[in-house]
């Protein structure tokens, strides 16, 4: 008898073990991107804002290695992805590839940020004023207008997305010119969010915003990029326009500037346009015209190069049928900071804005570049061509390595083999990248 | 109860009265094993009569027939039934041999139940512990496996010591899914993840961002489990065996029984290995001569003999290896135990790399009463692998990458005890000598059954099996890359990296389940099951990465810079699982089965997935009609149906953040997967049919069987515009077929007294197609089209390799005709097998038993990136031989890099071979040779001792990527393969 009633205890615990529910789990390793979209606190939303600034710095080095070795400014000759010397500079890209996908959606990756903030700030329950609403939507807006703009320039007569917002219903693809005036109004939006937000931001902005972090100083940043913006729409009136908004000063750093800044500790990640000197692997290479164009004395070349050692010993890189004997050396460590846009850039693109207007400023700002570094008054001709053609080359030396080369040729009209030198005679000018298969999707 | 025992005893003591009564003749004696051991409980049976006995529990056994001479058939599961004449009264002792595979023996068919072999109406394949660890030692379970069983593709993925297999049932049977099958150890569900060590920070082989990558060369966890401890090994093919398990048996399902404690004396034995390990191929130096040397940079005038072989530095090593193992096990009446203990020590190839483990298991069984039992195993696993920084790396710091680039007029000898930079990106001795990989191991699986008898008549048995399990590890992995290192030495430099990863990992499941037993008069039985069941899995893994070591620290703490990535995964799954089989007089039998799956996994975790089950298998044999003295004494036609699933990735549901730092501020930014909340499991339906039959009195079985299996609802992790700031998410986004035929063959060749030859073969292949993909097609796995990469296109091979071609060596018509598409990719080759062979021979002497495997596998292509890269550095060892430019006019060498990223045919090899995977020879010392044993047992043996395939590299066998993805067949700078050479010594006390 004692037997039966152990077994129907048993039997009983068992037909209660049948009644066993699941219940959901939640994602214990992350927060979801839903989650910011309704009733996001204000601690929430600071966090979008922060993560936007340093979601800025992701994969930005493939951004600018790209560019720079598109215009031959420097080569990767580490030989790790023989693609940098192979398709990168022979054609045709791979729409599918690395080179054309990974700083792409980099680029959108910070749109998508922005959107996620501007959302989270409209659906908020941290009752923020318009004037701090205001505040968000300015920095979100000039900084998706930035990521915009240089994902254009990438993709060129190819075009791009300006409408993004739903990735279920995701806007035309647009060409170049219709492009650039989208960023142009966003830009201009950004600017009157600025104009009407609050005299701090609710949020932390890292010390690379330095002089930039307060809506009217961020008001700034806004129209050096609408100058630039401005500058590829070929609208020398809007450029000095908007450079007199900006943060433009003929006679001040020429460093200045907001920008990404980098670090070791935790998620934060680091400068890898830093390439350690002299160590094999690390062979990302100037080219020898740089160096051989160069007018003597110029403190540029002898800032941004390193000639090559190994043990010692200069050495000539060797790798795919390209050589090259300097070491780029723009950046001084993994935590250097990468600039946005700097006061170098704002003052030859003033220069290049007053040829047709005042030439005599031209020559003017271009003394100040070239005082700065060293070599003395311009004594050229001031005839139009030769002003850009002055200019140009400032820019080359000035602003090498930070993704202007290419971009400029093109717009100048200069993409082809007199400026682009082809080392090989499989080597071809690519003027953009494609569109990634996937935008077909 | 007790009633019931009472008249059965009643019966029982009736009907052998009369043999008592009418006693003439008695027969006594002895039955024992070909190795003396005796045979318990044997059937003893006059042939033609209800006349029979049993023996005890020492083998002996005494039976009285009527009439003399008179035929004694003695039966036992696991051994081959004998026949013996006996004329006159007396003492006869009869020998049995263990049979390979006895149709008497036992497969699993449900979640409580078994069913016999003969019966079943699947292919399931087993293996004996003898097949498993009795010819040669192993170093874990995954290598024991190989060859041993048909329907499967195993691969080792570096010769790492520790292990680390890709194993892959029935062919591809997921894209993104986990491919491997699921293990279960005495009704534990075993863990078999592979963790990577967070080396990418160094190795950069990922490019930026994740820290962790599947290059890391991980071993997989299955690894842990001793394989001297298995008593069998069941595999479940594919759905149509494994519905019973529902949505984690879509890649297969591994039973694997341990050891328990037979009845008799207790037994205690104690074996000794001593292996010898070394390179089953090593590549050598290319021809170099003085205008080579000069055109790479290299010194004038350099004395070409003192080159210096940096591979044969590194990897031509004798490595000596021990393996002790000492095993207790016994039973008395109501108690039995198995102890067993095993210690393993086996240095790698390369210096300051090796494996050592040891393993503890305990066994209980304890009857309580005539309803009641409990059976208790235990296993606790302490390993240590270290395993050396191999593999893809995009700085040239593992030890193979930087190999290919070092040139051997360098000299990479410490000076001063400082070692060179070296040119190749990092200097190969150095990273041997001071870095540091290692995975260290805890884990305890146990489990505990009990089953509860409710109801015991002669037609009606009623049980309840509850089953608990438990598995818990620990992961412990270091990695230690210190500041000396000559890439870490600049100030600028990160400065020296410490990486300590840890995951715990729990898993535990709970089961009940009913089982009913009906036995009718009119020959029907009935076994029914019902039950349910919990499985709650978690696993937390925290790997932590210091960077900027202090001086020559290689504590966490004792860094400037620490940054750490957390990752939990759990999941609960519940359900239940029933099934009925019907069987009419072992004539025919026939299953119907459900199982029912939840699970927090799935989009819906209140939704239930069902898994449905039914087959049918024909012993013709059985029936009157078939005489018995055709050439056929068995035939079984059979046909089986299941489904079966596999889960999605954990986080496939989820859009998640990413976390971010950025000058002393925390933020966070979207992560590239698009979460999608509806994705379902996959699910795989199979039809197996087959037919079983024995020839020449059963000395000859042969098994074929045929399948078709499905799988739809295919998980795809598809790419989405990334302007949407997404680049992928997962879909149920297509069906994949697999066909497959697969031959087994049993022979007892020669049996006779002195002599036996017994042999068994097999022979598999499998086709796969994917039949219907509602993405476009894409491509997967490996590098990039020009590296060869695998194309997943509708109505083409789940493992074809595509890659680029060179316009120029081709018509324009064969270019429309290879690439019809225009995309630039063509069919290079395809990773799958045409078949797979394997020839087993056992050969027994007098005291010597010989036995050797042999393993063919023709076809499939692998991804070779290390001639590529050592091409791309001028070292490759054929590089100056001629052969593959057609014109004859390049070195092999020449053309290859001439080619290279552009005419991917180059890097695409058939990984054909052939290779002894086992031989052993051994010698039992006749009984008593040494006092107080029992029986001494000498052997030599080896694995992999010959090797032949054309591949040009290490191994045909390399995974850069591991054991979890479609691309398990790329090949770069691997840890190289190694064959072992081992002496045995075994006592039996």
């Amino acid at each position: 008898m004692k037997n039966i009633i152990y077994k129907v205890f048993l039997f009983c615990t068992v037909i209660a073990f049948t009644g066993c529910e699941l219940q959901e789990i939640d994602n214990p390793n992350a927060p979801s991107v839903e989650s910011f979209a309704e009733g996001a606190s204000q601690a929430d939303v600071q966090l979008l804002a922060t993560g936007l600034e340093a979601v800025m710095r992701n994969d930005l080095a493939f951004h600018y290695d790209t560019e720079s070795i598109l215009a031959r400014e420097y080569y990767d000759l580490t030989g790790v992805d023989p693609r940098y010397t192979g398709e990168l500079l022979k054609g045709p890209l791979d729409n599918n590839g690395f080179l054309t996908t990974r700083s792409f959606a980099a680029w959108y990756k910070i749109v998508k940020s922005a959107n996620i903030l501007i959302t989270a700030v409209e659906n908020s329950q941290a009752g923020f004023d318009d004037a701090t609403k205001n505040s968000y939507y300015g920095y979100a807006k000039t900084l998706q207008a930035y990521a915009l703009l240089m994902v254009a320039n990438r993709q060129f007569d190819n075009g791009i997305r300006l409408d993004v917002s739903d990735p279920d219903n995701l806007g035309p693809i647009v060409g170049y010119p219709e492009a650039l005036t989208g960023i142009q109004a966003l830009l201009a939006e950004g600017l009157t969010n600025l104009n009407n937000a609050s005299d701090a931001f609710d949020f932390s902005i890292s010390s690379g915003f330095a002089g930039f972090d307060t809506p009217a100083t961020f008001a700034q940043f806004n129209r050096a990029v609408a100058a630039r913006t401005a500058l590829y729409q070929g609208n020398n009136t809007q450029v000095l326009q908007f450079l007199g908004n900006s943060f433009l000063d003929l006679s001040g750093d020429l460093n200045n500037g907001p920008a990404h800044v980098f670090g070791l500790t935790g998620n934060d990640i680091s400068n890898v346009q830093f390439h350690v000197p002299n160590q094999s692997g690390q062979e990302f290479m100037i080219h020898d015209s740089w160096i051989a164009d160069a007018e003597a004395g110029d403190s540029r070349v002898a800032e941004k190069s390193n000639l090559f050692l190994v043990e010692g010993v200069p050495t000539t890189v060797t790798f795919d049928g390209l050589t090259a004997d300097y070491q780029i050396a723009l950046y001084d460590s993994n935590t250097d900071p990468v600039y946005l846009i700097r006061n170098e850039e704002l003052i030859l693109m003033y220069a290049e804005a007053q040829i047709d207007i005042n030439p005599a400023l031209t020559v003017g700002a271009i003394d100040v570049i070239r005082n700065a570094a060293g070599i003395g008054s311009y004594t050229g001709p001031t005839d139009s061509t030769s002003l850009i053609e002055e200019i140009l080359r400032q820019r080359r030396y000035s602003l090498l390595a930070e993704g202007h080369r290419w971009v400029d040729l093109r717009r100048l009209g200069r993409l082809n083999a007199t400026y682009v030198p082809l080392d090989r005679s499989s080597d071809n000018i690519i003027n953009a990248f494609p569109t990634p298969f996937n935008e077909g999707l | 109860m007790k009633q019931n025992n009472l008249t059965n005893r009643i019966f029982l003591f009736l009907l052998l009265l009369p043999c008592f009564v009418f006693a003439q003749n008695t027969i006594t004696g002895k039955v024992s094993t070909d190795n003396g051991d005796p045979v318990s409980f044997a059937n003893v049976i006059e042939k033609g009569t209800t006349n029979g006995t049993t023996t005890d529990i020492d083998g002996t056994y005494s039976i009285d027939v009527t009439n003399l001479p008179a035929v004694l058939e003695y039966s036992s599961l696991g051994f081959t039934t004998v026949e013996q004449s006996v004329s006159s009264a007396g003492v006869v002792n009869v020998s049995m041999a263990e049979s390979a595979q006895s149709l008497e023996e036992v497969v699993i068919t449900g979640l409580a139940t078994s069913t016999k072999r003969s019966n079943a109406a699947n292919a399931v394949a087993s293996i004996t512990a003898n097949e498993l660890t009795g010819v040669t030692t192993q170093s874990g379970l995954d290598g024991a496996l190989y060859g041993k069983f048909n329907g499967a593709e195993i691969k080792a993925n570096s010769g790492s010591p520790g292990g680390g297999i890709s194993m892959r049932l029935r062919g591809v049977t997921s894209i993104f899914g986990d491919q491997q099958p699921l293990f279960i150890v005495d009704g534990v569900y075993v863990d078999n993840s592979s963790i990577g060590f967070g080396n990418n920070i160094v190795s950069q082989a990922a490019g930026g961002g994740n820290p962790s990558s599947n290059q890391d060369d991980a071993s997989n966890r299955i690894a842990d489990i001793d394989p001297e401890d298995i008593e069998s090994v069941e595999i479940l093919k594919g759905a149509s065996a494994a519905a019973q398990y529902g949505s984690r048996a879509a890649g297969g399902v591994v039973i694997i029984t341990t050891k328990r404690g037979k009845k008799g004396d207790a037994k205690v034995s104690f074996s000794q290995t001593v292996g010898v390990r070394s390179p089953t191929k090593l590549l050598g130096l290319r021809d170099w001569d003085q205008s080579e040397i000069e055109g790479l940079g290299g010194p004038s005038n350099f004395n070409l003999d003192n080159l210096r072989d940096y591979e044969a530095e590194l990897f031509d090593h004798q490595r000596i290896s021990y393996t002790t193992r000492f095993t207790t096990s016994g039973a008395a009446e109501k108690t039995d135990y198995f102890f067993g203990v095993t210690h393993k020590n086996e240095p790698g190839l390369v210096d300051n790399t090796g494996y050592v483990k040891s393993s503890v298991r305990l066994n209980i069984g304890q009857k309580f009463n005539d309803w009641l039992d409990l059976y208790v195993t235990s296993n606790y696993i302490n390993s240590k692998a270290d395993r050396g920084f191999f593999n893809n790396g995009n700085a040239n710091r593992t030890v193979g990458y930087a190999l290919a680039f070092t040139y051997p007029w360098e000299n990479l000898s410490p000076v001063d005890g400082v070692f060179p930079q070296g040119g190749a990106g990092s200097n190969v001795l150095e990273t041997v000598a001071i870095t540091t990989n290692r995975e260290e191991i805890n884990r305890f699986i146990g489990s505990a059954t009990s089953n509860v008898k409710l109801i015991n008549t002669d037609h009606n048995r009623l049980k309840l099996v509850l089953q608990g399990g438990f598995d818990q590890y620990t992961l412990r992995s270091t990695s230690i890359f210190p500041r000396a290192l000559s890439y870490f030495r600049d100030p600028t430099s990160l400065g020296g990296v410490a990486i300590s990863g840890s995951t715990v990992n729990t898993n535990f499941n709970l089961s009940a389940f009913l089982v009913h037993n009906l036995d009718l008069d009119n020959g029907l039985s009935f076994t029914t099951q019902f039950g349910n069941f919990l499985q709650d899995f978690r696993r937390n893994t925290v790997i932590t990465i210091a960077s900027g070591l202090n001086g020559s620290q290689t504590n966490l703490g004792q860094s400037t810079n620490v940054s750490t990535q957390q990752t939990i995964i759990p999941q609960k799954d519940t359900g239940f699982f029933g099934q009925t089989e019907i069987n009419f007089e072992d004539k025919i039998i026939g299953t119907v089965g459900i199982r029912g799956d939840k699970s927090t996994n799935n989009g819906d975790s209140s939704e239930t997935y069902y898994y449905p089950k039914a087959n049918l298998a024909i012993n013709i044999h059985k029936f009157d009609f078939f005489g018995e003295d055709g050439v056929f004494n068995s035939l079984k036609p059979r046909v089986a149906y299941g489904e079966a699933g596999r889960f999605s990735n954990f986080n496939d549901r989820f859009s998640l953040m990413n976390a971010q730092f950025i000058d002393g501020s925390s933020g966070v930014s979207p992560q590239n997967l698009r979460g999608n909340p509806n994705i379902g499991p996959e699910r795989q339906k199979e039809l197996e049919y087959g037919l079983d039959f024995g020839l020449l009195n059963n000395r000859i079985t042969v098994e074929v069987s045929s399948y078709v299996k499905t799988i739809e609802d295919l998980l795809i992790e598809t790419n989405v515009p990334a302007s949407s700031g997404f680049t992928s998410t997962t879909k149920n986004a297509g069906e994949l077929e697999n066909k497959g035929y697969e031959v087994g063959i049993n022979a007892a060749i020669v049996d006779n007294d002195n002599f036996t030859w017994t042999a068994n073969a097999k022979w598999w292949t499998n086709d796969s197609e994917i039949t219907r993909l509602d993405v476009p097609s894409f491509t997967e796995g490996g590098f990039a089209a020009s590296l060869g990469t695998f194309l997943i296109e509708e109505g083409s091979s789940a493992t074809q390799i595509v890659g680029n071609f060179i316009a120029a060596d081709f018509t324009a018509a064969e270019i429309a005709a290879m690439d019809p598409d225009g995309d630039g990719l063509i069919v290079l080759g395809n990773a799958e097998a045409d078949f797979q062979t394997t020839l087993f021979n056992q050969f027994s002497y007098k005291n010597f038993d010989l036995s050797f495997l042999w393993h063919w596998k023709e076809g499939g292509d692998a991804i070779n990136l290390t001639t590529l890269l050592t091409d791309l550095a001028g070292t490759t060892f054929d590089y100056d031989d001629t052969g593959v430019d057609p014109t004859g006019q390049l070195s092999n060498g020449d053309y290859r890099a001439s080619r290279a990223f552009a005419d991917t045919a180059l890097v695409v090899e058939d990984a054909s071979y052939v290779r002894l995977r086992e031989i052993g020879l051994y010698y039992t010392f006749p009984d008593g040779w040494i006092k107080f044993t029992d029986k001494v047992r000498i052997g030599i043996s080896g694995r992999n001792l010959i090797n032949i395939f054309d591949y040009n590299s290490y191994d045909p066998e390399s995974s850069n990527f591991g054991n979890n993805v479609l691309a398990n067949n790329v090949e770069v700078t691997p840890y190289p393969a190694s064959k072992f050479v081992n002496f045995h010594l075994n006592v039996n006390f």
